[in-house]
């Protein structure tokens, strides 16, 4: 099985694509999400200040890759599960990031003839403080420290594994994310515009944003 | 089973294969835009309808009703912007009534991307979905697979690279009325003239907090159709009368009734 | 191809459809022209818009040329063939002059060697539909119309290019009176054909144009019409519709 090839075929004619630089990465306090702002069908740009940062539950996200139309469906999907699950929940009790995840990796799983999603998914809980889950095309799931993902994450492989160090700081995490992100978007041509974090800690969500003029410097 | 059937999805192959193709569709190889202002949104559309190389409506409206104060324009195929427009319209009125509230644009989206994933992108609907609700003003699009996207302002079909660049250049947050309607209008009309998929007039709606939403049909009327040098009058005659046939489909009788009247006058009063 | 991921019902269809990587040396870049002899002149008209998809390329590309010895010339369909095919049959026309003591080249003769050079690229034809028009050695009007390999014919009139279908009834009706009878007549008698005057020929083809664009997206901006008559070549241009 080539997964390249299969996704390829899979593409259908003027689908809208999130050639993407995505990740996600845990450190001392939480977890942090990021990724690029372009949308493209073909070499057109449709959209240059995407959010590819979709909130599933009050600390739980997920960074999108691949199909737009495929990846908006399944977020709605689980935001919708974890809606329903929640509300069966004891007051005070939050959904955990695994669960999320699990019904994210139940989904692609499922469908994974009809999908062309990526997904990654992070979130923060009390029990398990941030965690990070990479659930690829064929609708797999990995635990990971942290991890990358789209079209650009090819060219940061090497980077991130030299200089991913545990339990960063959220300022030197929050750098490293910059870094990579920068480096994803000069190196693939279906990234860029701006870029996008969100920071999930037990004090709750912060959203970050950085124009090129910054991150280019 | 109830649904969608593809037990023709044999013959058609077959069909396709001996010469016979799918009947074309009228495509509306558009330029529609949205544009947000201070306390609004305008959407605009060009008024061109194709099929293949030729057009096939020189008038032909791309804007439509969801609801009294949500519209959306149109691109793609002509028959699914109508057809999936109508279908949401019905059902939002019908969620309206039910809710006891207004409307929603967000609303109208989610059931609009949800039917349009559904089709897998089969139904060939482009849309740039405007409008006013108790929570503001919004504009947002959506594509035949499903997919949306938020922006201050947005261009789609085969024209929007045109429009795009107008809209890229001259927006600025916080418009007025008049200068959004000012800069929508011009970036239709940048495809109307740089892009053969789209032409003739301009349509225009705008949407205002706490106001009836305005259709401007025929905003702009730049391609007035020229005067023709010649005169195309035959003289009577000139094509041949093969067969005349006179069909009395109706019997007419005459009846008088004189009024003259000797008769007595109505009593009013004993 | 493995196949193993995708197995949906009409995957085959995918996997059989191969994907064509071939260089393909035509391109269609639109426009329509139209020819109109008359009794004492002939004329050649074409639009200006040259185009490719649904991008406007030029809004003012002439493609009716005076090519010498009151001779005008159009090749219609892909314009790098049509540049192509005029830019040698001048090149010939200059030859032929040289070789022959500055001798002029009758329209017939033109039409024979055009046929040459179209049926000389059979197998790899020029993308285009020719019409060359000019005064015949009694100094009556004549045009003829090529096929892209070279099958030609002398006609009255004839339209030619994206628009075509849409001009040629109109021609057939307005100059050689097609369907048209003599009144009284009770479709006894046809309308009796007459040469138009240089006027009213002008007058058919502005029309004859303003009515494509109205309908042809491929046709518009301009229209250039160049006239044969024995005192030579004259050019005269109006605008179209841009939309």
């Amino acid at each position: 099985m080539n997964g390249i090839k299969v996704d390829i075929n899979h593409l259908k004619k003027g689908e809208v694509n999130l050639g993407t630089s995505i990740m996600a990465v845990n450190f001392k306090d939480g977890v942090i999400l990021g990724a690029d702002s372009r949308t493209t069908t073909g070499s057109y740009i449709a959209n240059r200040v995407t959010d590819k940062l979709t909130q599933i539950h009050d600390t739980i996200y997920c960074c999108r890759s691949g199909s737009a139309a495929d990846t908006q469906a399944v977020a709605d999907m689980v935001k919708y599960h974890l809606q329903i699950y929640s509300a069966q929940l004891p007051p005070n009790e939050k959904p955990t990031t695994q669960i999320a995840a699990n019904v994210f990796q139940e989904i692609c799983y499922n469908n994974k003839e009809h999908l062309t999603a990526g997904i990654i998914c992070a979130g923060y809980d009390a029990k398990n403080g941030g965690s990070v889950y990479s659930i690829p095309i064929g609708g797999s799931i990995h635990k990971q420290e942290y991890a990358i993902a789209g079209s650009g994450s090819t060219f940061i492989y090497g980077w991130c594994n030299e200089n991913y160090k545990p339990q960063m700081e959220k300022d030197d995490c929050v750098q490293f994310i910059k870094t990579a992100l920068s480096e994803a978007i000069k190196w693939d041509g279906s990234s860029g515009g701006v870029i996008r974090m969100v920071i999930l800690t037990k004090s709750g969500v912060e959203r970050l944003i950085f124009y090129p003029e910054e991150y280019q410097k | 089973m109830p649904g969608l059937g593809f037990d023709n999805y044999q013959r058609n192959q077959f069909l396709s294969a001996k010469g016979f193709g799918q009947p074309m569709a009228t495509s509306t190889g558009t330029t529609i835009v949205g544009c947000k202002f201070k306390d609004g949104v305008v959407i605009a559309a060009d008024t061109r309808a194709t099929a293949g190389s030729i057009v096939a409506d020189k008038n032909c409206e791309k804007l439509h009703q969801l609801a009294p104060k949500i519209w959306c324009a149109g691109a793609g195929t002509a028959a699914d912007t109508e057809m999936v427009t109508q279908l949401i319209a019905s059902n939002l009125e019908l969620h309206a009534l039910a809710q006891n509230r207004q409307p929603r644009v967000i609303t109208a989206l989610t059931m609009l991307k949800q039917h349009l994933f559904q089709y897998q992108g089969h139904l060939g609907a482009y849309l740039i979905v405007a409008g006013v609700d108790p929570t503001g003003a919004h504009l947002l699009s959506v594509q035949a697979h499903g997919s949306t996207d938020i922006g201050k302002y947005q261009s789609l079909g085969s024209g929007s690279l045109a429009a795009m660049a107008v809209l890229e250049t001259n927006f600025k947050e916080d418009m007025t009325k008049e200068e959004a309607m000012k800069l929508c209008a011009n970036a239709i009309e940048s495809g109307i003239w740089n892009d053969l998929g789209s032409g003739s007039n301009v349509d225009l709606c705008v949407m205002e907090v706490g106001k009836d939403a305005e259709l401007y049909r025929n905003y702009l009327t730049p391609n007035v159709r020229a005067e023709k040098a010649r005169s195309y009058k035959f003289a009577r005659g000139t094509t041949a009368v093969l067969r005349e046939s006179v069909k009395n489909i109706l019997d007419i009788e005459e009846t008088v009734i004189n009024f003259t009247s000797t008769a007595d006058a109505m009593e009013v009063d004993a | 191809m493995t196949n193993a991921t995708v197995a949906s019902e009409y995957s085959a269809e995918v996997n059989h459809v191969p994907i064509e990587h071939r260089f393909n040396p035509y391109s269609d870049n639109g426009g329509t022209v139209l020819g109109i002899a008359g009794e004492d002149f002939a004329v050649l008209a074409g639009d200006t818009r040259q185009v490719e998809g649904y991008s406007i390329h030029s809004r003012y590309q002439p493609k009716v040329f005076n090519v010498g010895d009151d001779i005008i010339m159009t090749a219609n369909g892909f314009a790098a063939d049509g540049a192509a095919l005029i830019d040698r049959f001048k090149n010939q026309l200059k030859w032929y002059k040289f070789d022959h003591g500055g001798k002029k080249l009758s329209i017939q003769s033109a039409a024979r060697y055009i046929q040459h050079l179209l049926y000389g690229k059979r197998f790899f034809p020029y993308y285009v539909y020719t019409i060359i028009a000019g005064l015949d050695e009694n100094g009556k009007g004549a045009v003829y119309s090529y096929d892209p390999v070279g099958s030609y014919e002398r006609e009255q009139c004839r339209a030619g290019g994206a628009a075509a279908s849409l001009i040629m009834p109109f021609l057939d009706n307005q100059v050689n009176f097609k369907n048209q009878f003599e009144p009284g007549t009770d479709g006894k008698q046809k309308k009796e054909l007459r040469y138009l005057s240089l006027d009213e020929v002008l007058e058919l083809v502005k029309d004859a144009f303003s009515s494509a664009t109205e309908r042809h997206i491929y046709v518009g901006d301009g229209l250039e019409i160049l006239i044969v008559t024995k005192d030579g070549v004259r050019t005269e241009y109006y605008p179209l519709k841009r939309d």
